[in-house]
C-alpha cells in the first residue's frame, strides 16, 4: 500500500467495472488509478409494478443488488418508499436504466441520469483539480481517497497542467488548412498536413515527448481532431490522443438551440479519456472568461473539465443543485412532475412579471450617481430563503407578497439557497479583491476571469428556478424572486425621493439618481445606508458620473429606451450601453470612431460639445476621407451578424442571409445561430461574404453606405449634446440638402449624409 | 421568454395597433397629436407593468392624462410667472 498525492485531472467509468481516475502526481508523474464505485438509482410506483420490476432485474445479465428504501422527494411532504437498484459497474448503469425506462415507462425514476462525476463528488467531495491523497495498492486500486482542499478556497494552488496548443494555420471553414501549429512549453512546431504519414509520426512523437494533460485547440472539435483521427484510421497509424488506450475519442453531434432570446450554435465535440480537450472556439463563453474561468466552473460545479468547458452555465448550476440534493439524500427526479399550481387570472396578472425596467428621462444629466444592488436575485434567494420547496409553504409567494417579509431567520435553508450561498460568498470575495487590486497586478486578470465565471453561474440560477424542465425549478419560486426584486427597487426609489434625490432611471437592480450638491461618494452614503436598511439587501455605489446621456429609441425620438446610454465617470472612465460601439455586429471602423467621439466628449468638462466640436469634426472628416481613399482596411468594414433562422426559412433574405447564400453556393453551409461576416458592396446583391476563397474587391465597397452608418453613429452620441444628424451634416459639409446624383439613395434620415458623402467623394 | 402573459410592451403595441383604423381616418395633424399621446403613455410602461391591471388600456389612458396634466401644470406656472412679471412692469415700485 502506498500514498499518492496530487491533483485530480479526470474521472470516468471504465470497462473493468469501476471508476478510472487520473492524478497529476506531486512527483511530476501521471497516475491512472482505479476504484470500485457502485452506483444506486431508484424506482417508485405501485407495489405490484415494483415487484414485477424486481423479478425483471433478477433475470437480466447486469449484476445488481436490490433493496427497499425510503427517501425524500423535494416536492412531497413525506418520504416515499422506493426500490433501490445498486449497480456494481458504473459503466453499465446508463444502459440498464434506459432498458428499464423502456420496459417500465409508468414508474418514476430518481438519481437515474446523474453523471458519474457528480455521484463521486457527492460521496468523496472530489472536484476537478482538487488536491487529493489516495492510498493505493500495487494494482493502482484506490482503497481510500482524501480530498485536501475545497472548491470554495479563494486561492487554490495552481495545478501543474501541461498544456499543448494545437491549431490549423487558418480557419478551416474559410479555406483548407495546409499545416498544423503546435506549441508546448518552450517548443513550437509546424507540421504540414500533407503528406499524412510523416504528419502522424511527428505528432505521435510530440505527444509522447510532452505527454500533455490538456489539448487546447482552435477548431479541434469541429475540424482538427476529427480530421486527424480520420487520417490516422485511413492509413493505419494509431494516434494516441487519449492517454487511456482502452478508449477511443468520443464524438458528440452538433446542434442549434434557442436560449435567452438568441439562437445558439454548438459545433460537434471530441472528448478524450485521461487527457482533456478544450476547443477555444467551441467552448461556452470562452471569450468571456478564458481557461481560468473554465477551470473555476469545473471546480465549483464538480463537472469534468471537458464537460464544464462546453456546457452552459445553466447546466453548471443545475449540476450544483443535484450535488446538494445527493449530499442531503434528497431524490433527483429524472423527469420533473410538478405542474404549476392553479391560480386565478388576477393572481396571474400580479405574479407573471419580470424585473422593473423604467424608461429613463431622456437627455443629458450631470453629477449622476449609479447605485446597484449586489447580485440582487441570488441575494434575494439566499437572504429570503427562496427555493422551490419553501415558496408557498414557508415563504409567501409572489401573488400574496404585500411587503418584503423578514429574512429566513432560523428556518432550515432550502435547496437553492444552500447551493447558492457559497457561490455568492465567493463572488463577493472576488469583487472585494478586485476593488482593491491595482490595475497592474498580474493576478488581476485571473481574478476577473474567475469572477466572471461566477457571475454567469449566478445569473442563470435565477432562470433555472423558473425553467419548466429544470429538476428543481418551480415557477412560483421564480415569480417570488422577481416580486421581491420589484419591491426592493421601489423601496429604493421611495428612500431616494424622501432624501431629495431625483430618480432618473431604474433597471431591475440598479438606479441612477441625482441631487444638487451630491457629487461625492460621501454624499451618497446616507442614501445607501437607508436603502440597505429598508430592503435588507446589500447595495453599493457603482460610481458617480460627471455626465450621463440616456438616448431615445432609434425609431421614435420621443420614446425613451431602457438600455441605450453612455456616460463619463468622475475618474474619466466610460460606461457605454446599447449604442453601436457596443454591438457585436458593428464594423470596427464605425465602432472605433463612435467610441473615440465618446472619449473626446468625456475628456471635456462641464459643456463638452462647445470645447471639443472642432476636434470631433476633424476626426469625422479624417475618417470619411480614409473611407473615400480606400485607406480603411477591409477587415475594419466587416459586418458580423448572426443568422436568426435557417437559410431556407427566409422569405426576404436579410444582408447576412444573402451573404450566407453566397457561401452556400460554394458548399459551405451555415446553420441558424452561426455568424456571417460580410461587406456592404455596391450593386446587387449588396453584400460580399468575407469567408469566400476569392478576396473581396476593395473597389466594390459601398463607401456611401458606410459613410451613412458612420454619420448616424456619430449623431447618436452627439444628439444629447444638442446636435442632430442634419446639423452635424451641415457642420461637416456646410450644407444639408440631398442632391439627386446617380447614387442609389436609401430612404429615411440617412439621405443627408449619403448625399453629402457622395459630393464629398467627388 | 418563458412567460405566459404578453409583456407590457407587447400589450402596449397591441393596443396601439388596435387603433390603427381610427388613426388612419384622422387628419395628418391629428395623427401626429395622437402619436404624441401614445408616446406619453409609453413613458410609464414600467409603472403600468407594476400595476398589473387586467385592462391595461385604462392604465395607458391614465398615463396620457398624467402627461397632459403635467403640461397643464407647467403652462399654468409659466403663465403665473408671466403675469407676475407683467404686473411688476405695469406698477413698478
Amino acid at each position: 500500500m502506498s500514498d499518492r498525492t496530487g491533483w485530480l485531472l479526470d474521472l470516468y467509468p471504465n470497462q473493468q467495472g469501476g471508476t478510472s481516475l487520473w492524478l497529476l502526481g506531486d512527483d511530476g508523474l501521471r497516475y491512472h488509478l482505479h476504484q470500485p464505485f457502485p452506483t444506486t438509482f431508484y424506482a417508485a410506483g405501485p407495489a405490484p409494478r415494483l415487484r414485477l420490476l424486481w423479478h425483471f432485474l433478477e433475470n437480466q445479465p447486469t449484476q445488481v443488488a436490490l433493496s427497499r428504501a425510503e427517501r425524500r422527494d423535494l416536492f412531497q411532504e413525506n418520504p416515499i418508499s422506493l426500490l433501490a437498484i445498486q449497480v456494481a459497474q458504473p459503466a453499465a448503469q446508463p444502459r440498464l436504466f434506459q432498458q428499464l425506462a423502456e420496459s417500465f415507462p409508468d414508474l418514476s425514476y430518481y438519481d437515474a441520469d446523474v453523471p458519474l462525476a457528480l455521484r463521486y463528488a457527492a460521496v468523496h467531495n472530489a472536484f476537478p483539480l482538487a488536491r487529493c491523497l489516495a492510498s493505493v495498492d500495487e494494482t493502482n486500486t484506490i482503497h481510500e481517497i482524501k480530498i485536501l482542499d475545497s472548491p470554495w478556497d479563494l486561492d487554490p494552488p495552481p495545478a501543474p497542467l501541461r498544456i499543448l496548443h494545437l491549431e490549423p494555420d487558418c480557419d478551416p471553414s474559410r479555406k483548407a488548412p495546409k499545416a498544423v501549429l503546435i506549441r508546448c512549453e518552450r517548443y513550437s512546431y509546424r507540421l504540414a498536413l500533407k503528406p499524412e504519414r510523416p504528419l502522424l509520426i511527428n505528432l505521435r512523437a510530440i505527444l509522447d515527448c510532452h505527454d500533455p494533460d490538456l489539448l487546447l485547440t482552435c477548431w479541434g472539435d469541429t475540424w482538427l481532431l476529427p480530421h486527424l483521427l480520420k487520417v490516422s484510421k485511413a492509413i493505419g497509424i494509431p494516434l494516441p490522443l487519449n492517454r487511456d488506450p482502452a478508449f477511443e475519442a468520443a464524438h458528440r453531434a452538433e446542434r442549434t438551440y434557442f436560449s435567452y432570446g438568441q439562437v445558439v450554435y454548438r459545433g460537434r465535440q471530441v472528448h478524450l479519456f485521461g487527457r482533456c480537450h478544450i476547443d477555444r472556439h467551441n467552448a461556452m463563453l470562452y471569450d468571456d472568461y478564458e481557461l481560468e474561468g473554465v477551470l473555476e466552473i469545473a471546480r465549483v460545479t464538480s463537472l469534468p473539465l471537458q464537460t464544464a468547458a462546453r456546457v452552459s452555465p445553466g447546466t453548471g448550476i443545475s449540476s450544483m443543485q443535484m450535488l446538494t440534493a445527493l449530499r442531503q439524500g434528497i431524490l433527483v427526479p429524472w423527469h420533473k412532475q410538478q405542474a404549476e399550481r392553479p391560480k386565478t387570472a388576477l393572481d396571474m396578472f400580479a405574479a407573471d412579471q419580470g424585473g422593473l425596467v423604467y424608461q429613463p428621462l431622456v437627455g443629458l444629466h450631470r453629477d449622476v450617481a449609479g447605485i446597484d444592488f449586489i447580485s440582487m436575485y441570488p441575494g434575494i434567494m439566499v437572504h429570503f430563503n427562496i427555493s422551490p420547496e419553501t415558496v408557498g409553504a414557508r415563504r409567501p409567494d409572489a401573488g400574496s407578497l404585500e411587503e418584503i417579509a423578514s429574512p429566513g431567520g432560523d428556518e432550515q435553508p432550502g435547496l437553492v439557497p444552500q447551493t447558492l450561498q457559497p457561490l455568492l460568498g465567493k463572488r463577493l470575495a472576488f469583487k472585494a479583491r478586485l476593488a482593491t487590486c491595482p490595475r497592474w497586478d498580474p493576478r488581476r486578470k485571473a481574478c476577473e476571469a474567475r469572477a466572471t465565471a461566477h457571475k454567469w453561474l449566478l445569473v442563470t440560477c435565477f432562470g433555472y428556478l423558473g425553467y419548466k424542465n429544470a429538476r428543481f425549478g418551480r415557477i412560483e419560486a421564480h415569480e417570488a424572486v422577481t416580486a421581491y426584486g420589484r419591491e426592493a427597487l421601489l423601496r429604493a426609489k421611495e428612500v431616494a425621493e424622501e432624501l431629495g434625490f431625483t430618480v432618473l432611471h431604474m433597471y431591475v437592480d440598479g438606479l441612477w439618481v441625482k441631487k444638487p450638491g451630491a457629487a461625492t461618494p460621501a454624499d451618497l452614503q446616507p442614501l445607501l445606508d437607508a436603502i440597505a436598511e429598508r430592503t435588507g439587501l446589500p447595495i453599493a455605489l457603482d460610481g458617480i458620473y460627471r455626465w450621463v446621456a440616456f438616448l431615445p429609441s432609434r425609431l421614435d425620438g420621443r420614446v425613451p429606451v431602457a438600455n441605450r446610454y453612455f456616460g463619463a465617470y468622475q475618474d474619466g472612465s466610460l460606461k457605454v450601453r446599447g449604442i453601436e460601439a457596443r454591438r457585436g455586429d458593428t464594423p470596427p471602423y464605425i465602432a472605433e470612431t463612435q467610441m473615440e467621439i465618446v472619449k473626446i466628449l468625456a475628456e471635456n468638462g462641464a459643456d463638452p460639445l462647445e470645447a471639443c466640436l472642432p476636434r470631433i469634426l476633424k476626426l469625422l472628416r479624417r475618417r470619411l476621407a480614409d473611407l473615400r481613399l480606400g485607406r480603411v482596411p477591409l477587415q475594419d468594414l466587416l459586418v458580423n451578424q448572426k443568422l436568426s433562422r435557417e437559410l431556407d426559412e427566409y422569405r426576404v433574405p436579410s444582408p447576412p442571409a444573402r451573404a450566407a447564400f453566397q457561401l452556400q453556393a460554394l458548399g459551405k453551409s451555415l446553420r441558424a445561430g452561426q455568424r456571417v461576416r460580410f461587406l456592404y458592396t455596391r450593386g446587387e446583391p449588396g453584400v460580399y461574404a468575407w469567408d469566400q476563397p476569392v478576396p473581396a474587391n476593395p473597389k466594390a465597397v459601398d463607401a456611401a453606405r458606410y459613410g451613412e452608418l458612420l454619420l448616424r453613429a456619430a449623431a447618436a452620441v452627439l444628439q444629447p449634446f444638442g446636435m442632430d444628424e442634419a446639423e452635424l451634416s451641415q457642420r461637416l459639409f456646410g450644407y444639408a440638402q440631398p442632391i439627386s446624383s446617380g447614387l442609389v439613395l436609401s430612404a429615411g434620415v440617412g439621405n443627408y449624409a449619403l448625399a453629402n458623402l457622395a459630393s464629398a467623394c467627388q | 421568454m418563458g412567460r405566459t402573459l404578453p409583456s407590457i410592451t407587447i400589450a402596449f403595441l397591441q393596443e396601439q395597433q388596435s387603433f390603427a383604423r381610427f388613426r388612419r381616418a384622422l387628419r395628418r395633424s391629428d395623427q401626429l397629436a395622437l402619436d404624441e399621446l401614445f408616446a406619453a403613455a409609453h413613458q410609464h410602461l414600467a409603472a403600468a407593468a407594476y400595476a398589473a391591471h387586467p385592462l391595461p388600456f385604462e392604465t395607458f389612458l391614465l398615463a396620457m392624462l398624467l402627461e397632459e396634466h403635467k403640461q397643464v401644470l407647467g403652462l399654468r406656472r409659466r403663465l403665473d410667472e408671466l403675469l407676475a412679471a407683467q404686473e411688476e412692469h405695469a406698477h413698478p415700485e
